[in-house]
């Protein structure tokens, strides 16, 4: 079976790219459990914690990142460098627990991925 | 070899080059002998279904495009029906409900589908390519 990778390169509510990554994901995960999810860029605020995006009109899809597991996704990355560049590194109480990676190894498990989606 | 082949255009009709190049690209696999088993639109893709597009006459017809691409070749055009009603692209409107007073503008030859649909050509494909 493929392994699928997801990569959400984009910010959580300036536009739909992550929760419609979302949405591919979750759909993907109904036909296999051979998936893993990276984040990247501004991608790595989709994780954030106490995000109240219905102040902005926008729908708090936030939460669904948090029970992925239960979906059987057990593969999650996240961009060190990513962090560091937006004062992140020593941040807590993320949405979901990724592995913090350099992104040269990043790259190196992302190359481990048959079919690549990006949001 | 041939290869299998599915793509997802995520721009749409006009706005982005995302739906002219997967147009291109989708026409140049089949001349290189490849198969292409559906072409999946999601996001602003979804754009390319909306027959109410009206480009200037001396431009590409991206719509009508697609629409010619999937009948010559037998080429499943697939909408993601969740992303299309929220962008007012819609079929068969049904319930009496605002959509039933608009009507449809889902562009012929354009089928709502659902996630699982590109789920499933995902992991049947040889390759995936997102445009």
């Amino acid at each position: 079976m493929k392994r699928i990778a997801f990569v959400f390169t984009q910010g959580p509510h300036g536009g739909s790219a992550g929760r419609e990554g979302l949405d591919a994901l979750l759909a993907a995960s109904a036909l296999t459990d051979r998936i893993g999810v990276f984040f990247i860029a501004d991608g790595v605020l989709l994780l954030l914690p106490g995000q109240q995006p219905e102040k902005i009109l926008a729908r708090n899809f936030i939460a669904t990142f948090g029970v992925l597991p239960i979906y059987d996704i057990h593969h999650y990355y996240i961009c060190a460098e990513s962090l560091a560049q937006r004062g992140l590194l020593e941040a807590d109480g993320w949405v979901l627990k990724g592995e913090i990676v350099r992104a040269a190894d990043w790259r190196q498990i992302l190359s481990g991925f048959d079919t690549l989606l990006t949001f | 070899m041939s290869l299998r082949y599915c793509l997802m255009v995520t721009g749409p009709a006009y706005g982005t080059q995302r739906a002219s190049s997967a147009l291109q690209f989708a026409e140049a696999l089949l001349v290189a002998g490849h198969r292409l088993d559906s072409v999946f639109f999601y996001q602003d893709g979804v754009y390319n279904a909306n027959r109410h597009t009206s480009p200037a006459s001396d431009e590409k017809d991206i719509v009508r495009e697609w629409q010619r691409f999937g009948q010559t070749h037998g080429v499943a055009l697939d909408v993601c029906v969740s992303a299309a009603l929220r962008r007012g692209v819609i079929d068969n409107p049904r319930d009496g409900g605002a959509a039933e007073r608009m009507g449809s503008n889902l562009q012929q030859g354009f089928r709502l589908s659902g996630l699982g649909s590109l789920a499933q050509a995902l992991l049947e494909c040889d390759r995936f390519i997102q445009f």
